[in-house]
């Protein structure tokens, strides 16, 4: 979808495991973004 | 159902537990058929009844601990097949937290369902004890009422499983016909989603190189998850921006096409 809206795309091989396996920096997804569901305790 | 026939509780214990844990097989079944072998003194109801019970309850307990160890990564992938998967998860936690306790109790006859239920209180921290006595619970009822109507309309049993037998190659023949449409659809899938492969990959130490090296490309990094995001402690690729793909156009329209986009999702 992005290729077709002329976007230059890629996808990461692996995705976050790959990228936190081989030691490259991570950070807490933003409190904003988060969608947290309800839980029972 | 001539395994139960032959093995009798431990098949009947088998069948209920692979049902349990999401295998199509007809437990309910199994249940009509352990209760009339009751009501002809080939099984004793005080055994076949804890069986079951015990069987609904380890398939269950295993479903919820997968639930309670994978939080929602279970129901996520679970509403994949779901023609929009961030409703799917939202509406079945939201639906769940309501009405949780009556759907514990009633899971069991409800296909489907049966197998969403426990990985729903494991992934929404039910408590174990408080799990255990709604499916208990569940399992009885289940298990009362198609054991019951077993042993009460066994003679009529004999008569369908009969019948059953006399048109099984007509079975064997819808079962082949549901694997080949299965196999076409799955064919089309690959076919419909063939022009995907063309997105270039790149692996994680071509991208970090690519930041040290290609600063004015102006590389943005997006993540593509939609059920990562629903635990306190989740984490992202350090300077990544989310892109919602079931809302990609408003998540793009601020997004300069001068930029290189990597995507990545779990």
């Amino acid at each position: 979808m992005l290729k077709e809206a002329g976007y230059d795309a890629f996808v990461i091989v692996g995705g976050l495991g790959a990228w936190q396996k081989a030691g490259h920096p991570l950070e807490p997804v933003p409190k904003e973004d988060l969608v947290l569901l309800p839980t029972f305790s | 159902m001539p395994a139960l026939a032959k093995y009798g509780y431990e098949g009947l214990f088998l069948v209920l537990f692979l049902e349990a844990i999401g295998i199509p097989i007809p437990g309910a079944l199994a249940l009509l058929i352990a209760g009339a072998a009751c009501a002809s003194g080939n099984m004793r109801l005080i055994i076949a009844l804890p069986v079951s019970i015990a069987a609904m309850l380890a398939g269950d307990t295993l479903l919820y601990v997968v639930g309670r160890k994978t939080g929602w990564h279970l129901l996520g992938f679970l509403c994949r097949i779901s023609v929009n998967p961030e409703t799917c998860i939202l509406r079945s936690a939201e639906s769940f937290y309501r009405r949780g306790r009556t759907t514990l109790v009633v899971a069991k006859f409800i296909p489907g369902i049966n197998t969403m239920a426990p990985p729903l209180a494991g992934s929404m921290n039910m408590k174990l004890w408080q799990f255990w006595q709604l499916d208990f619970v569940g399992a009885l009822l289940y298990a009362l009422a198609f054991g019951g109507a077993g042993f009460l309309f066994s003679d009529l049993l004999k008569m369908i499983v009969g019948g059953i037998q006399a048109f099984s190659s007509i079975v064997a023949w819808l079962i082949a016909l549901g694997v080949a449409v299965y196999a076409a659809y799955r064919v089309w899938l690959y076919q419909k989603h063939r022009m995907y492969r063309v997105v270039p990959r790149v692996s994680v130490e071509e991208l970090a190189e690519r930041l040290k090296t290609d600063i004015d490309k102006e590389i943005v990094i997006a993540d593509v998850r939609s059920h990562g995001y629903y635990d306190a402690q989740a984490q992202r690729i350090l300077g990544s921006i989310r892109l919602e793909p079931n809302n990609l156009q408003a998540s793009i329209k601020d997004l300069s096409k001068e930029r290189q986009i990597y995507l990545y999702c779990t």
